[in-house]
């Protein structure tokens, strides 16, 4: 079977979670223009509450929805307490803020499941590869696909479908037209980062069984998502789409290729779709 | 009394080299105080001075240690060309990545400086031939100062070792001095507050922050060879994020917008972090809570702090600079 194949179907798989991260670190800043430099410690969460059910005798299932809705509900929490105090600030501000607010979950992390990393086992009914002919997968990376595809078409319909959704793609265009129109830009603001947060805490009990959880595993996921949005455009819903499949791609098949290099040359395919459209793929100048 | 004032961060610079070695029983953290002040001074010039938040000093720090490591190491360079060689290194990768970032403004501007970081650390880590990969480069000496083939001075000794960076700290301090005087740094200051206005009065933007980037990477990379001298390695750690992040740390605490400030956070976060890691390993969340609330109740930093109470006991403030350019 072809080995580079193989790979792009991996690369999609991976690509797909890329996507989830990014996503909402991509609509927050289309709304705010803020940037979540907490955003990968969300994703970290995600993976070692995952860890943490399975230990508790609970099975994946229950770690996947549990895990966005704590997830979400403590990134609601933060921006009501801590967060919403930062919006009148210059934006250097939001940036050290969030920052700060990544080292303490990185710590915390540590204090509660030790500096190193964990193992996530897939879920039973998941373990084990298709076959198919002579193409031959496992189980679970498929599921990964099918399952992230699914929601990318749900987050679609929810910006694209919905009142929210619309509100939402109107304060990315002017904020304050919208804020004059009657919309609370601000409970709409703390609907987004909690759901954004969730989907990265989604993109985190995904990843667990594929990668396990480690404690640095935030700080990885953040240059990650930096660069999804990067090549595919800020603030752009399929901006993310595009730039996560890239990326997982290109990451999946430079690991055969040069498995050495497979980090470097993701953050050189962004400095090379940097020289040929600085705004991204899919992004407006 | 009128010179007093006008060389009164000089001074004070001066009073830290000599204030250092008097209360403190260990040379390696005097000297780790003043290299990682030249380091946070460089990234002040950016922050305070440019406005521009950058997330890659590490690259810089990182590529000082490597490049000093290697000079002196495998090129059995002498030590005035190894500390040139980390100097260009810096520059060049600043040059480098400013090129990309600064094409681009505001958060978008600090997102691609942390990519660019990552980027470096990859290539660190993916080069063992060169940089060691994960156990960095071993074995690196701290050669004897030599002029013209007499020797200076030994430099084995911590406290040897600490005098000849609190030279060299001070020879930083005072350029860093001279250029945020300047009309080059007057010059930044006014992108800082108003970019806009800067621009439609007909400053090359671009080209003004790309310089204070090529000097700030100079500077670092400076530090980082140094650090990797007082070391006797240049590790990976050197190059990675968390360096990025302790260096934008440093320079929030102490406060931008004045040389001096950065040589107080780099004091304050040095002595502070090496007596919290002997109480409790997981310090490093009192530091992220500290960053939180300095960022929301003193964003001008410990010096701004300083300035405040002095002001409320009654006392002529001393007028920190870029404050009379605010409109």
């Amino acid at each position: 079977m072809n080995v580079y194949l193989l790979q792009v179907v991996n690369g999609v798989g991976i690509g797909m979670l890329y996507f989830l991260l990014a996503v909402g670190l991509s609509i927050i800043f289309g709304l705010l223009r803020f940037v979540n430099f907490a955003h990968g410690a969300f994703y970290a969460l995600g993976a070692y509450l995952c860890f943490q059910a399975l230990q508790l005798g609970l099975n994946f299932w229950v770690a996947l929805a549990a895990a966005p809705l704590l997830v979400g509900a403590f990134a609601w929490l933060t921006e009501k307490v801590m967060l919403r105090h930062v919006y009148a600030l210059p934006h250097e501000f939001h940036i050290l803020v969030t920052v700060g607010l990544a080292m303490v979950a990185q710590e915390l992390i540590i204090t509660s499941w030790g500096p190193l990393g964990v193992n996530v086992a897939p879920p039973e009914s998941l373990q084990g590869v298709v076959m198919w002919g002579s193409f031959v997968y496992p189980k679970y990376r498929l599921f990964v696909i099918g399952f992230t595809a699914l929601l990318a078409v749900g987050l679609w319909w929810l910006l694209e479908g919905t009142r929210l959704g619309s509100a939402v793609r109107a304060g990315s265009e002017s904020t304050e037209m919208v804020s004059l129109l009657g919309i609370n830009i601000f409970r709409l603001f703390s609907l987004m980062f909690a759901l954004g947060a969730a989907t990265a805490a989604i993109a985190g009990v995904l990843a667990a069984p594929i990668r396990g959880a480690e404690p640095f595993m935030g700080v990885e996921a953040l240059g990650v998502a930096f660069v999804v949005v990067v090549v595919g455009g800020l603030g752009s819903f399929t901006g993310a789409l595009v730039g996560g499949v890239l990326v997982g791609v290109v990451q999946s098949l430079m690991s055969t290729l040069w498995p050495e290099g497979a980090w470097l040359m993701i953050y050189v395919a962004m400095a090379a779709v940097l020289l040929l459209r600085p705004h991204g793929l899919l992004g407006r100048g | 009394m009128e010179m007093l004032k006008r060389y009164r961060f000089w001074l004070l610079a001066l009073g830290v080299t000599l204030v250092l070695p008097l209360t403190m029983r260990s040379g390696t953290l005097a000297t780790e105080v003043l290299v990682y002040a030249m380091a946070v001074m460089a990234c002040n010039l950016l922050l305070g001075y440019t406005g521009l938040l950058s997330f890659g000093q590490g690259i810089f720090f990182g590529l000082g240690s490597y490049g000093l490591g290697i000079a002196l190491t495998r090129l059995a360079l002498p030590l005035p060309l190894a500390l040139v060689l980390a100097i260009v290194l810096g520059a060049a990768a600043a040059a480098l990545v400013g090129w990309f970032a600064i094409r681009q403004r505001g958060t978008y501007f600090v997102m691609l400086t942390l990519a660019f970081a990552q980027m470096f650390y990859f290539l660190a880590y993916t080069t063992p031939d060169l940089t060691g990969g994960d156990n960095g480069l071993l074995d690196i000496p701290r050669p004897p100062v030599s002029l013209f083939g007499t020797e200076l001075g030994s430099l084995a000794g911590p406290w040897q070792f600490y005098g000849f960076v609190a030279v060299l700290f001070l020879l930083v301090f005072f350029l860093v001095l001279r250029v945020t005087e300047s009309v080059f740094g007057r010059t930044l200051l006014a992108i800082r507050n108003n970019e806009e206005r800067a621009q439609a009065v007909g400053y090359n933007v671009r080209y003004f922050k790309l310089m204070a980037f090529v000097l700030s990477g100079a500077i670092t990379g400076l530090a980082g060879a140094l650090h990797a001298m007082l070391m006797g390695i240049a590790p990976l750690t050197n190059i990675d994020y968390h360096t990025s992040e302790m260096i934008l740390i440093m320079t929030v605490i102490g406060g931008t917008g004045n040389a001096f400030a950065s040589v107080l956070g780099a004091a304050f976060y040095v002595l502070l972090s090496d007596w919290l890691s002997t109480l409790w390993p997981r310090w490093l969340m009192l530091l992220g809570f500290l960053l939180i609330a300095v960022s929301l109740f003193i964003p001008r930093g410990l010096w701004g702090l300083g300035e405040m109470l002095w002001r409320k006991m009654g006392r002529e403030p001393a007028k920190p600079i870029g404050q009379e350019e605010q409109a």
